[in-house]
């Protein structure tokens, strides 16, 4: 290196001036020399060439690995797993063989090709075919019977650890489960996982070893755009055209000048094309921004994903899954730059097909043996078992050739798996994610995951998505929220205006739906969105400002649909009862009603309008059918009283009506009076109604404010697990039985086993041997209970002793003991009498007890099944 | 209840009392004051109540137009009567009077609550106008026939019925005969019915309301029966080809020809008859269909175009909806600005502005009318073409069908003709001439009269053909002038509805700026 290095200095100072010249070249050489090395082709390279890759090769960095798999070592403990993963049964031996010889053939037939990936070492440095190593499983959570959350779930369960040496295989290919257990793999180990899934549920799926590019290797999404933040597609309705009635009016005469209109639409035209121009530059420019740069070892980056064919579980075409990111690619992605081989648990495919154009000319075929080299003879061609199956039900006929072609079939059959069952436990399926938390960076976005329940707050997702690619000015949040008790389902935060939008599920208390703000301060701008059928008012929607309240009703009896009130600014109040609340006055209160089919037009309000401080009340009818105007009524409202405390009698001037149609009843004082006095009670309600509305809304905010400092989750009455509840019922059940179990075994307790033991199995008891039996039995309990009081006896007598030889010792040197030891004679006196005095109380009682426990097994044994037969006849 | 009324001083339903009852009864207070001031009106009345007033005769009542609730009980009235006019009627108590029989309600269509107890009524009946009755109390009167409840199995929505005090309603049986017959009652004689006991009667009277249900049901039959067939031939008629369906027509050519009856007697003359009259009514069932498929064609054509005309009506009134609601909006700034603003003249520029703008309006509304009007105007042109056409078509595809029945006519008349002069000389000849019956044999005289007789029948056939004729041209020609008339006379009434509309508004508009003009100036 140290003279290359000199070498290549003393050439740079030669060359210096014409660096620039060589600039250009380097890099124009560079592509060709990738080119050339994607298409494995021999070239001759002059020297100015060969000193460019040399500079090149100096600047490639290979990246080194977080984690070597030698440190693993450490954690997986192989002593433990099944003999299965440690040695190799001889059909397995047998297919490694097979294996060796394919591949031998397979390197002399294709020289220019990368030796196969066909039997990596496992865990246990045991050489396993890769087939083997799938282990079809159908998961018992249906979940994941879809391709879709499969993928989902193992790129979240997983953590992705890149490959070793990013242009080979791997040495090492483990099992599933140890990938479960420690929760990280490279991409093949996450296809692995991934393709037994799919194989068990059902789907026609093959792990791929190929190549990647950069971004697939690396899971690096940061060029994707983040599927969260892709809005669906409106669906643009096609308006059908209705063909013109026969009768159809004719269009009044168009009198505008065409001349006029075409030079205004190309004035327009002109605005947008610059327009348009515009933005497409903006486009591009953003995109060169966001090109990668170029990867120096593209098309040789070896990746690992999983293919799934169409045919099974209603797929229509065949697609990739790359299993790091769970995202699904059509097989002519860009992404997918070649394909080695594949395989299933039954066989193994080589591509015999030209990767030139990545993966787009490639024909997933695996029956065509040109095409697609196959390893086993007996199942080649995936489609063949199929329509095997089809001909075992057609047509019975040809069983002989059938049974002839099943054996060629036997001899060449995979070996099982070695690969103990997969399993995920509830909890790891519920947890996902390892530590329950997962980060994901999109383009311009940042998803950040975590398991039901690990956040107190119920937070489960959150997406930021921000301005510019490196990520430092946040545009918005969206947080997904998941069993919460206040049902809120989904916040949307919009940092530039500071909007926060709240999305509830239905069941909020006060039948929220959607809830958006910028502060949680009442009297600001807000709009709160309800679920009205859940709602007795049926409101649907209230908006708020500083000055103004709307509301929108739906399915009401009385047909109000939009009550709109204008507040005036507060009154300062001179004296500052600050219990008292002091509400806005009210200004304007405008009423909307719908049509109510019942009354006629003329009758039925379609607006009223109380303007509080003016005193007036104005009143808009709905439009008659065939009309264009509406009738309206204005009433100049005065309090009944004046000043005075005089009556104010109705005038005629004190209502205003236009009517559509004059009719007779209206004219009347009567009427106008009756209508009045019936509009002064409807406006006291109306303003005892917008009171109110502001009443709820304070309780609302009270109400969401202490929600969000609670923020408990509700736990399902199903979930054992964390609702404490079962589980404190679960527990005491379970103590329970194991308390009668307990007791049951007490109770079981054979007191004549021993003895019926002494006699020969199968012997059938006489009465001799059962008095025997009998009278062995409670001598045997009599000795017991002598025993017993004997050994109490002792104990009283040797505690005695002891103290009385203490109390000697106490005695003789009673003169030249220190306080402390006196007292700690003390203490044990105290001691020693207290078990006495208990071991003359255990004493007593059992002198006591004695004789009925002798009684009470006599009775018992006299009631035993084995032995009343034999002992009836005494009593 | 028969106290002597001559010692009573009877009263007499005067327009007076009328008048005190409605003062009495009308709003009170400033409400009341108001209604003196203003005169009530008979017709606004809803409610009155005529009670221990010694009425004799129910009279004067027939400008309550609108009365809904009417009390006339503890009167001496005894013929219900003069309430003829008070169809919104839903509530009358004509209890404890001296009715005897009920009379006089026929009108009363809405009637839901009607009280007839403590009078003298032994029959019931006359009540088959009362279709919505829910309440009817019938208690204490002289009822004897427990068959008479019956009658009552017919209103539907009955709920309460009342019947003690009546002879009937000592039988043992009254109340279950009542449960069984009449199972749609909750209440009798103002107690709730107990479901069990209604079980209880069903069972015990089934088989006597089985059969009942059964005539019921018969009758209803019959009656469904008659009203699809009055529809049928109500909508042939729309059609202009009723009785066409059949051999009615052919029938009908024979009904008033004595000849051609007597002629049918003749030996072949039967069986060209059966042959005419086949051809004959295949042709009437053309005309039958072809008119069928004509009326279905011009319903089509004129649903279409009322749609039409219904589709630009609507949207030329939205458009003029929307402009007034513009105006209004506009309108109510500029008066607001004209309040506040204080300097005359700026006041005076205002209004000006105003009254330009309802200038504009009323411009504008009625260019929107004027066009509206010409583009309906040449539809309705469109629409009377295509449908005389159409009706021009049809009379004369159904003139030729009928020129085919005549012809057949003429042929049969030919025949007949050469088949009755062939037997007159065969009679002539005195051959075969046993078996006619005397009047036939009347004709075969001479040559002349067997050929008048012939050529009578004929004419009538040929008269009958051209009279249905006749009648189905000018009836579908009618037709279509009167609608064609209709249409044009209604569009006439929406513009002149429409002008009106609008220069009423529009003056509305300018006299409410007017007067705020005058108490400005006033201020």
């Amino acid at each position: 290196m140290e003279v290359l290095r000199e070498k290549v200095e003393e050439e740079e100072a030669a060359e210096r001036e014409e660096a620039a010249e060589q600039a250009e070249h380097a890099e124009k050489m560079e592509r060709m020399v990738r080119l050339a090395e994607v298409s494995k082709e021999e070239r001759i390279l002059t020297q100015d060439e060969l000193r460019d890759l040399e500079k090149k090769m100096m600047a490639v960095e290979i990246p080194i690995p977080a984690e070597r798999p030698i440190i693993n070592k450490a954690i997986i403990d192989v002593s433990k797993l099944p003999p299965s993963y440690t040695t190799n049964s001889p059909k397995e031996e047998h297919l490694l063989q097979v294996a060796d010889n394919f591949s031998r053939q397979y390197s002399h037939l294709c020289p220019d090709r990368v030796p196969l990936f066909l039997y990596p070492l496992n865990e246990c440095e045991v050489p396993k075919f890769v087939s083997t190593t799938l282990r079809p499983t159908l998961m018992p959570y249906p979940e994941l019977y879809n391709w879709d959350s499969c993928a989902q779930f193992v790129s979240d369960f997983l953590t992705m650890v890149p490959l070793l040496d990013p242009l080979k295989p791997p040495l090492y290919l483990y099992s599933s489960t140890t990938v479960l257990k420690r929760q990280k793999g490279n991409c093949f180990d996450f296809s692995t996982l991934l393709c037994s899934m799919l194989i068990g549920s059902g789907y026609d799926a093959y792990c791929v070893n190929g190549y990647g590019s950069l971004d697939l290797c690396l899971m690096d999404l940061t060029r994707e755009v983040c599927p969260l933040t892709v809005k669906a597609k409106e669906v643009v309705k096609k308006k059908e055209k209705v063909s013109p009635k026969k009768y159809a009016v004719k269009p009044p005469r168009d009198l505008t000048s065409r001349f006029e209109q075409e030079q205004e639409d190309k004035r327009q035209q002109e605005i947008q094309a610059l327009e348009k121009k515009r933005l497409r530059e903006e486009e591009e420019h953003l995109l060169e921004a966001e090109k990668s740069k170029p990867d120096p070892l593209h098309g040789l980056r070896v990746h690992s994903w999983v293919l799934v064919l169409a045919g099974k579980r209603e797929v229509p075409e065949c697609f990739f899954i790359d299993p790091l990111t769970a995202r699904s690619y059509s097989t002519k992605d860009d992404h997918f730059l070649g394909i080695e081989s594949l395989w299933n648990h039954r066989n193994y495919w080589v591509n015999m097909q030209d990767c030139w154009n990545c993966c787009k000319d490639l024909v997933f075929d695996l029956g065509d043996p040109v095409r697609w080299e196959y390893m086993l003879l007996g199942s080649d061609k995936p489609y063949l078992s199929l329509t095997e199956d089809y001909d075992e039900g057609m047509d019975n006929d040809d069983d002989v050739e059938y049974l002839g072609k099943e054996d060629e079939d036997k001899s060449f059959d995979m070996p099982p798996s070695w690969v103990a069952q997969i399993e995920i436990t509830p909890e790891e399926f519920e947890t996902r994610c390892p530590n329950g938390k997962k980060v994901i960076q999109y383009k311009r976005a940042q998803v950040e995951k975590w398991a039901p329940y690990l956040n107190n707050n119920g937070l489960v997702c959150r997406l930021t998505t921000y301005e510019d690619l490196q990520c430092t000015k946040g545009l918005e949040i969206k947080e997904w929220y998941q069993n919460r008790e206040d049902m809120l389902e989904l916040r949307h935060i919009n940092r530039t205006t500071g909007l926060h939008v709240d999305y509830f599920k239905p069941g909020h208390p006060q039948a929220l739906q959607v809830h958006s703000y910028k502060s949680m301060l009442p009297e600001m701008d807000r709009v709160m969105e309800f679920y009205e059928m859940a709602r007795e008012d049926g409101l649907i929607k209230r908006e708020e400002t500083p000055m103004t309240m709307t509301e929108y009703y739906g399915g009401r009896s009385d047909f109000l649909s939009y009550r709109h009130i204008n507040f005036g600014p507060r009154i300062k109040k001179l004296t500052q009862n600050s219990a008292e609340s002091n509400p806005r006055p009210m200004v304007k209160i405008t009423e909307r009603f719908s049509r109510n089919p019942e009354k006629p037009a003329d009758e039925d309000v379609a607006e009223r309008v109380f303007l509080i401080t003016e005193e007036r009340i104005q009143l808009r009818y709905h439009c008659r059918d065939d009309y264009i105007t509406a009738s309206k009524r204005e009433f100049l409202r005065r309090t009944e009283v004046d000043s005075k405390g005089n009556k104010i009698n109705m005038t005629p001037d004190m209502c205003i009506s236009f009517e559509v149609e004059p009719m007779e009843h209206t004219k009347k004082l009567l009427y106008q009076y009756k209508t009045m006095i019936h509009l002064k009670n409807e406006e006291k309600l109306s303003r005892h109604q917008a009171w109110e509305s502001e009443l709820e809304v304070l309780e609302i905010l009270k109400l969401r404010e202490e929600e969000e400092a609670a923020h408990t989750l509700t736990i399902s009455i199903y979930d054992t697990k964390r609702n404490e509840k079962s589980k404190e019922y679960r527990e005491a059940m379970e103590r329970v039985l194991h308390e009668e179990h307990l007791q049951q075994v007490e109770t079981q307790l054979d007191y004549l086993a021993p003895f019926l033991a002494q006699l020969s199995p199968g012997e059938k008891l006489t009465r001799w041997q059962a008095v025997r039996l009998k009278d062995e039995c409670l001598s045997d309990f009599k000795q017991r209970l002598i025993d017993k009081a004997n050994l109490i006896q002792a104990r009283f007598e040797k505690e005695t002793q002891e103290l009385q030889k203490k109390q000697q010792w106490y005695q003789e040197n009673q003169v030249t003991l220190s306080p402390e030891d006196e007292d700690l004679y003390l203490s044990y006196c105290s001691q020693a009498m207290f078990r006495i005095r208990i071991l003359e109380q255990r004493l007593n009682r059992h002198k006591e007890m004695a004789p009925l426990k002798y009684l009470a097994l006599e009775e018992k044994l006299y009631k035993d099944p084995r032995l009343v037969e034999f002992l009836k006849v005494f009593v | 209840m028969s106290w002597p009324y001559d010692s009573m001083q009877l009263k007499v339903m005067d327009d007076n009392m009328l008048k005190v009852a409605v003062g009495e009864q009308g709003p009170q207070e400033e409400a009341g004051r108001l209604a003196k001031q203003e005169d009530i009106l008979f017709k606004d009345v809803l409610s009155l109540q005529l009670d221990f007033q010694n009425i004799l005769h129910i009279d004067n009542l027939w400008q309550f137009e609108n009365l809904q609730k009417l009390q006339l009980n503890n009167n001496i009235i005894e013929r219900i009567e003069g309430l003829e006019n008070l169809t919104h009627l839903v509530w009358l108590d004509l209890s404890f009077n001296n009715i005897e029989a009920i009379e006089g309600l026929d009108t009363l269509v809405n009637l839901e609550d009607l009280s007839l107890s403590n009078n003298r009524i032994s029959k019931i009946d006359s009540l088959d106008a009362l279709v919505k009755l829910q309440v009817l109390s019938l208690g204490n009167n002289q009822i004897g026939n427990i068959m008479n409840v019956i009658y009552l199995r017919q209103f539907t929505c009955l709920q309460t019925l009342s019947l003690a005090g009546n002879p009937i309603a000592e039988a043992e049986d009254y109340k279950m005969f009542i449960y069984a017959y009449l199972p749609d009652l909750v209440y009798l004689d103002f107690r709730h019915i107990d479901e069990q006991a209604r079980e209880v009667a069903k069972i015990k009277h089934q088989y006597n309301i089985d059969e009942l249900k059964h005539r019921e049901a018969q009758m209803q039959a019959q009656l469904e029966d008659e009203q699809g067939q009055r529809e049928k031939l109500a909508e042939h008629k729309l059609a202009f080809i009723e009785h066409l369906d059949g051999s009615f027509l052919f029938e009908s050519l024979y009904a008033e020809d004595m000849e051609g009856n007597k002629l049918s007697y003749l030996p072949g003359v039967g069986e060209f008859l059966e042959a005419y009259k086949d051809k004959f009514v295949i042709i009437c069932l053309n005309i039958f269909e072809y008119g069928l498929k004509q009326q279905e064609k011009r319903k089509i054509e004129l649903d279409t175009f009322n749609e039409c005309m219904q589709e630009a009506i609507l949207e030329n009134q939205e458009q003029g909806k929307l402009k007034v609601a513009k105006f209004e909006e506009r309108h109510l700034q500029c008066l607001n600005a004209i309040r506040e603003e204080t300097e005359l003249s700026n006041i005076e520029k205002k209004l000006i502005e105003c009254s330009d703008d309802i200038n504009e309006l009323f411009n504008m509304l009625m260019m929107l009318e004027m066009q509206l009007v010409e583009q309906l105007e040449e539809t309705i042109n469109m629409f009377e073409r295509n449908i005389t056409d159409l009706v021009g078509l049809f009379v004369e595809n159904v003139q030729s069908l009928m020129a085919q029945c005549r012809d057949l006519e003429n042929h049969h008349h030919e025949k007949v003709l050469e088949t009755a002069i062939n037997y007159l000389e065969k009679i002539l000849k005195g051959e075969m001439d046993k078996d006619l019956p005397d009047d036939v044999r009347a004709l075969f005289v001479d040559k002349d009269t067997i050929v008048n007789a012939v050529g009578a029948s004929h004419d009538i056939h040929l008269l009958k053909i051209d009279n249905r004729e006749d009648e189905l041209v000018t009836g579908i020609n009618s037709w279509c002038t009167h609608l064609v008339d209709k249409i044009h006379k209604d569009e006439i009434m929406r513009n002149r509805k429409r002008v009106k509309e609008i220069t009423q508004y529009i003056g509305h508009m300018q006299s409410e700026l007017d007067n705020l003009e005058c108490g400005d100036i006033i201020d």
